[in-house]
């Protein structure tokens, strides 16, 4: 399963004020895997993810996305050669309906309208959607806001699509639905994906390889087991003393 | 037909009504307040279509102005035919407005307002200073051919009606529903490879274009222009048709510029109090009427049986 790298972070740095928020970062995301991204509160997770997509422009390092150096671009640019995120607040259209969420997700990537059409329809069936398309997404309830902005992101087809806390708010089932959401994006249309999230029992049991952050810092990478038994891991979220 | 529907329809029957006035009214008078009508009606369908993006361009007054100096001078000095001017007189703010919004559409908000609304006040200040177009006192003779002049009002109501097709047209389709979208969360839309500015200042050129061809409109239609009909005042009038007419509506832009328009005609016996007027519509519709006339006609609807257009989840029965 694991292929070439399709994103690599290297030295990786931006700082806000006196603070570093990420601070010499360097990891890979290989093809078709799903990396998980967790670390305590203030570790740098949601920087990380605004340095990759173009939100920041990194102070040092250097970004390579599927062979081509993607640092300081634009984010429309960086959402054009296929790597798309989703935002962990304000992640949808909320005076838009579904139906145009998705649509302006598909909008760039699809030209002609037909296709569009079946784009549209393909994606909201994926999330489970397909009954609501003309509902404003403010009226959903919670559970379908976070899969629609799924949709919204996955509505490009993107190489590498990065998930911010998809799964804050959800209960046990939709935690499950999610998830379930999440593999088959990838098993069935080959698209690699970086998830963050709070909730490390669902990353751990959906992810083949994890990379913890700590203080803008990586501190361990590995297989879930791995990282799982990583004593630092282990002190760094429970506050352990020697830290 | 949904109440979305309806609302589109008022708007159109509004023009028609407009255009057959024209055509068939022989008194000066409502010749002229026809032609008002139409040219306020198009100031405020540009300063609308800006809003789609969620930004409210004060420059709409600034391009309105560049359209009518342009016109006059062409027409006056270089004796340009009529409808030539015309069209210059649209693509000269339009790419005036390419350039104004690559720099300033960066911003937005109260700042972008606030940019666009000095911009207006400079080029009038500069226009005042100007000597060759007439400084303080501005330009006269600026007269449409002389054939035209019996057809003048139904010309522009015309113009008025074509260039705000247009606007319909984009705003239906995905050019609109992405400007929407921009409005809505400019970072959601801009992480599927739109480019935002991009589409900001295309949205801005379109909105200037028609904004110019309605001061190109309007210095023909007054023969004189002077600094002073340039001042941001306009983009405030054409804010007041939208807001009492009703924002999320197309229509409302319509209805808000004719209303205020023929209620002007009483009003303006008040002479200088008649800002005051403006001002204090704004208030009271924002205060009684949310989305103004069209809003209110929608909630008539509803009491009335009809379904609201994208009805809450309950509203339709639970999910």
């Amino acid at each position: 399963m694991a292929g070439g790298t399709l994103l690599e972070a290297s030295g990786i740095s931006r700082s806000f004020g006196g603070l570093k928020a990420v601070s010499n970062l360097s990891f890979a995301v290989r093809e078709n895997e799903i990396l998980g991204l967790i670390g305590p509160n203030g570790a740098g997770k949601s920087t990380t993810f605004n340095l990759i997509s173009g939100y920041y422009r990194p102070h040092a390092g250097k970004l390579t996305f599927a062979g081509r150096d993607i640092t300081g671009f634009k984010p429309s640019k960086v959402g054009r050669l296929g790597l798309v995120r989703t935002f962990q607040h304000h992640s949808l259209l909320a005076d838009l309906s579904v139906y145009e969420n998705i649509l302006t997700g598909a909008y760039m990537f699809v030209r002609d309208a037909a296709e569009r059409e079946q784009r549209i329809r393909e994606t909201a069936g994926l999330v489970g959607l397909t009954s609501h398309m003309d509902e404003l997404a403010k009226n959903l309830p919670h559970g379908h806001q976070r899969l629609l902005s799924i949709a919204i992101a996955f509505a490009s087809r993107p190489k590498l699509l990065c998930l911010d806390e998809p799964l804050t708010g959800l209960n046990g089932a939709e935690i499950n639905h999610a998830l379930d959401v999440i593999r088959r994006i990838r098993d069935d249309f080959g698209t690699t994906i970086l998830l963050v999230d709070h909730n490390i029992r669902a990353v751990m049991r959906t992810c083949g390889r994890i990379v913890v952050l700590n203080f803008g810092e990586k501190l361990a990478e590995g297989s879930p087991e791995d990282v799982s038994r990583n004593p630092e891991v282990i002190r760094a979220y429970l506050g352990g003393g020697t830290a | 037909m949904s109440n979305a529907k309806w609302a589109d329809v008022i708007g159109w029957a509004l023009l028609a009504v407009l255009l057959v006035l024209a055509l068939t009214s022989g008194d000066t008078y409502t010749l002229k307040v026809v032609l008002w009508i139409s040219l306020n009606i198009l100031a405020a369908a540009a300063l609308r279509f800006v809003m789609l993006t969620g930004e409210l361009n004060i420059a709409t007054a600034a391009f309105w102005g560049v359209g009518a100096y342009v016109a006059a001078i062409l027409t006056a000095w270089y004796k340009l035919p009529f409808f030539l001017s015309l069209l210059i007189g649209g693509l000269a703010p339009m790419l005036l407005s390419v350039l104004f919004g690559y720099v300033t559409l960066r911003t937005k908000g109260p700042y972008f307002m606030l940019i666009s609304f000095a911009f207006t006040e400079v080029l009038r200040l500069i226009y005042t200073q100007t000597e060759s177009i007439g400084g303080n006192s501005g330009m006269i003779g600026i007269y449409p051919p002389r054939w035209l002049d019996p057809y003048y009002s139904a010309i522009v109501v015309a113009i008025v009606a074509a260039l705000l097709a247009v606007f319909f047209w984009l705003e239906r389709g995905a050019f609109g529903k992405l400007l929407k979208a921009i409005q809505n969360n400019d970072a959601v839309t801009e992480s599927v490879g739109i480019d935002v500015l991009k589409m900001k200042v295309i949205c801005l050129a379109v909105a200037s274009f028609a904004a110019g061809v309605g001061g190109a409109l309007f210095a023909h239609a007054n023969r004189v222009i002077s600094p002073g009909d340039f001042s941001f005042l306009v983009a405030v009038y054409a804010l007041a048709y939208v807001k009492i007419g009703g924002e999320t509506q197309f229509s409302g832009a319509i209805i808000g510029a004719v209303l205020l328009t023929l209620l002007n005609q009483y009003v303006i016996a008040f002479g200088h109090y008649e800002h005051l007027f403006f001002g204090g519509a704004i208030v009271v519709a924002m205060l009684v009427l949310p989305n103004g006339l069209m809003g209110l006609f929608e909630r008539v609807a509803i009491a009335f049986g009809g379904t609201r257009e994208n009805a809450a989840p309950a509203a339709r029965g639970g999910h």
